[in-house]
């Protein structure tokens, strides 16, 4: 599954747009050099993480619930007998569908922009016509670019609540919330996927007297069409988890029913609902990664010279999903006409005006420099404990055998390290199917309320997607280096440590940072349910109407991610 | 039909500090076969494209079927675009597509956009296709993924289109260079066939000199950027061929 990783690599938000990776700094070139900037990298690193763990108040305050320990073991003990009667089992059901239905609908929103967007901030798009001057077509270009800066770098929950203000509770805003930043996203990843494909049939075509969009569509758009629409599919696997977390706050579906089974803590029916998204969350993720090493193995033939085909699973997955979205706007009952309704306008141009001039507000800047610093802190925390984890668990959850494992063992040994694998991956998977909010609401069974459950709480989801993103970077690595270790009569063990560790460190360590610049993000939806940090305040400025405060702790929020991204592009550039 | 079709006045490319045409005059009259010869890098390349309008010219006037390149609005230059097909060396098709979607994109220039986004699913003048794919030779590869065709059946398509888009005038950049010699002789005699049937101009560099004297009746030499000469066919002396490519071959053999 070469694709995943491709892509988590093209999604970051801080690789240069388009344009080729920028050769690594010439600054002390040579080994001596690269290492004495390793080692400062290393160093800061570890600063920072002793730094951020005092800040969110390890070992300092009281952090631990001692009296919480007894309803966390009744409710881990519900998850024996979950609610299953008729009735809430079609509540589950008809929520499930709703989820289902927002996920469906937000990814197919978020296509459609991917698709204009990407062709818009696309280089073949700007640069193609006789006449342009240079000049006003890397001002395009450029400008395209800006546009899409900011609906990706304001995360889901955020436009969720925004649009909650705009039109009340209507389905159109998980579509949208789903939709917008998503579509942002997608835009800059299939632009990407535009550039790399040959571009001289399209230049062929508009030599010959053919309108520029006439000639996407013939000459550049088929080859890079089904990348695209595979990349939908993992788009889709995690708008699953995004429609979730909006229902948390209050758009409907599985999320709304567990936000309400959590206020009255009746135990069974949060065990019921979370199945239900576990459930969801798994298939997702399982028609997702079937689409996409399938396009894997299309892409591995067509470089091998065997020509292109049509692939028969992506047609039909793409045939299905049309079905999908169709279901979905009936099931919800997506009625578009309300994106002109007047009285939409009316409070999305009063929240503007009443928004306009931000203010710092009461905490003055200093306050809300603090409060990044603490956001910060979090994100350092969780992503610290989530590398630990992830490594931990990406050994096991790798795929046996590859002249890497325990081949000439026994059977009982290869039962048992396809047991670990089966159980690790299952382990992950539940990991990462439950959303960072639900785990924080979990966590202040046994916690004071504060930056560590926060923290916490996004190191166990993340977790589970960097432990399937490590997985499948042990999976990917070069075989041969392993084979030749072995033959000279390495034990399992010593192989392990000459040939995966070093060959996997360097990948685990850029996953890691990428998740890091998405954990920054989403400290924003754990701040929502009490956390700390800039979430937090947001919310609480959002609940107060302070729409003024608001706009400047989002401008904050973004700056603080655009902080992080410039510097884990750096960490990264130095790793490489 | 007495103004020529290509009027080019001391026209100079240059990328940066690196000249690729410099002071080019060039005048290509209705009915011409003309053939450009010259080593690889003396521009012949960028010369097509300065034709057909993909390469902008940084000195000197670019007049194509009457319209000044340089100041005329887009609409006119797209017009006259149309009018020119061009044929490349790497064929430039889309391997996805099918064959008759490949010959349909010759038409994208008078197609409106929706009618070219309808023909992706229910293909468009089917009729006119078939007849340019039976002239080719090919009649029976309509609906076959172009992909998975030979590299001189690729080459057909690629003249099929060209015969779709109907022009006045077709470049041909290297049209035979990366198939055998023997297709690439069958294409090129296809190629003159074609536009004698049609009157149709036709312009080709060529890498192989034996076949650009044995069938063009104006024949222009191209080196490191300018015009070494531009004569008739029976003009031509052996002298000044290999003066064109004494260069390159005087330094080969080290």
């Amino acid at each position: 599954m070469t694709t995943t990783c491709r892509w988590e690599a093209a999604e970051s938000p801080s690789a240069a747009p388009g344009t080729p990776p920028p050769p690594a700094p010439e600054r002390g070139t040579g080994a001596t050099g690269r290492s004495r900037r390793r080692r400062g990298w290393a160093l800061l690193i570890f600063a920072a993480i002793v730094v951020s763990a005092v800040a969110a108040g390890i070992g300092r305050e009281q952090v631990i619930k001692s009296e919480g320990a007894g309803s966390l073991f009744d409710f881990f003990a519900a998850a024996a007998s979950p609610r299953l009667d008729a009735d809430f089992l079609a509540l589950t059901g008809t929520a499930m569908l709703t989820t289902l239905a927002y996920a469906v609908l937000g990814t197919a929103l978020s296509l459609v922009i991917g698709l204009i967007g990407g062709i818009l901030t696309s280089q073949a798009w700007w640069e193609s016509g006789v006449r342009t001057r240079r000049g006003r077509r890397l001002a395009g270009w450029g400008l395209a670019r800006a546009v899409l800066v900011v609906p990706r770098g304001i995360h889901e929950v955020v436009w969720g609540l925004f649009f909650l203000v705009v039109f009340g509770i209507d389905p159109i805003v998980a579509v949208l919330a789903i939709g917008i930043p998503f579509g942002a996203v997608t835009a800059k990843v299939f632009s990407e996927l535009l550039d790399e494909t040959g571009r001289r049939p399209y230049t062929a075509l508009v030599a010959a007297g053919s309108s520029k969009w006439s000639a996407m569509l013939y000459g550049l758009l088929p080859p890079a069409l089904p990348d695209l629409i595979s990349y939908g599919f993992y788009r889709f696997e995690c708008a699953i988890r995004s429609a979730a977390i909006l229902g948390l706050v209050g758009a409907g579906g599985l999320g709304f029913q567990l936000a309400l089974s959590f206020q009255t803590l009746r135990y069974p029916e949060i065990w019921t609902l979370l199945f239900a998204l576990i459930l969801l969350s798994v298939a997702a993720d399982y028609w997702s990664s079937l689409v996409r090493s399938a396009r894997a193995r299309g892409r591995q033939r067509s470089r091998d010279g065997g020509g292109v085909r049509r692939d028969p699973l992506l047609t039909a997955s793409l045939v299905f999903g049309a079905v999908l979205i169709g279901l979905s706007s009936w099931w919800i009952g997506l009625d578009i006409a309300v994106l002109w309704s007047g009285k939409a306008w009316e409070f999305g141009i009063q929240l503007l005006s009443d928004a306009w001039p931000p203010s710092v507000g009461d905490t003055g800047f200093g306050g809300l420099l603090m409060l990044a610093g603490v956001t910060l802190a979090m994100s350092i925390v969780a992503i610290t404990i989530a590398f630990a984890l992830g490594a931990v668990f990406a050994v096991p959850a790798s795929t046996p055998a590859q002249g890497r494992d325990h081949i000439e063992r026994g059977a009982m040994a290869r039962i048992g390290r396809t047991t670990a694998m089966l159980a690790s991956r299952f382990v992950l998977v539940v990991l990462r199917a439950i959303p960072p909010p639900v785990w924080a609401l979990l966590l202040l069974f046994v916690m004071y309320p504060g930056i560590l459950p926060g923290a916490i709480a996004l190191a166990i989801y993340t977790t589970g997607v960097l432990g399937r993103l490590m997985a499948e970077s042990v999976d990917n690595l070069d075989a041969r280096p392993l084979r030749a270790i072995r033959s000279t009569g390495a034990s399992a063990s010593k192989v392990f440590c000459y040939g995966v560790i070093p060959a996997a460190a360097p990948r685990f360590v850029a996953y890691g940072l990428y998740r890091w610049e998405v954990t920054i993000r989403e400290t924003v939806v754990v701040g929502v349910v009490g956390a700390g940090g800039l979430g937090l305040l947001l919310q609480h400025q959002i609940s107060a109407f302070n729409y003024a405060g608001a706009l400047t702790t989002l401008a904050m929020l973004i700056l603080l991610t655009l902080v992080v991204d410039i510097t884990s592009a750096a960490i990264r550039r130095s790793v490489r | 039909m007495s103004s020529p079709i290509f009027a080019l006045d001391g026209v100079g490319v240059s990328y940066g500090k690196n000249t690729a045409l410099a002071r080019v005059d060039l005048t290509v009259e209705p009915g011409e076969r003309i053939a450009i010869i010259g080593p690889s890098g003396a521009g012949k390349s960028t010369l097509i494209g300065v034709l057909n309008g993909t390469v902008a010219a940084t000195s000197g006037e670019v007049t194509a079927l009457g319209c000044d390149y340089r100041r005329a609005p887009a609409r006119e230059i797209r017009k006259s675009q149309r009018r020119v097909g061009t044929i490349h060396q790497r064929f430039d098709l889309v391997e996805q597509l099918r064959t008759v979607h490949n010959v349909n994109a010759g038409r994208l220039g008078s197609w409106p956009f929706w009618k070219a986004a309808l023909s992706l699913l229910l293909p468009r003048d089917v009729q006119r296709v078939r007849a340019a794919l039976d002239r080719v030779g090919i009649g029976d590869k309509l609906h076959h993924r172009t992909g998975d065709l030979s590299g001189g059946e690729q080459q057909r398509v690629a003249i099929a289109r060209v015969l779709v888009q109907d022009p006045v005038m077709i470049l041909a950049d290297e049209p035979v260079a990366s198939i055998d010699p023997a297709r690439g002789r069958e294409i090129m005699s296809l190629l003159l066939e074609l536009s004698a049937e049609a009157g149709v101009t036709l312009l080709a560099c060529l890498h192989d000199v034996d076949m650009a004297l044995g069938s063009f009746e104006r024949v222009v030499g191209l080196r490191a950027g300018q015009i070494a000469f531009d004569k008739k066919r029976a003009d031509l002396t052996d002298d000044e061929v290999d003066a064109l490519y004494a260069f390159e071959r005087a330094t080969e053999p080290r």
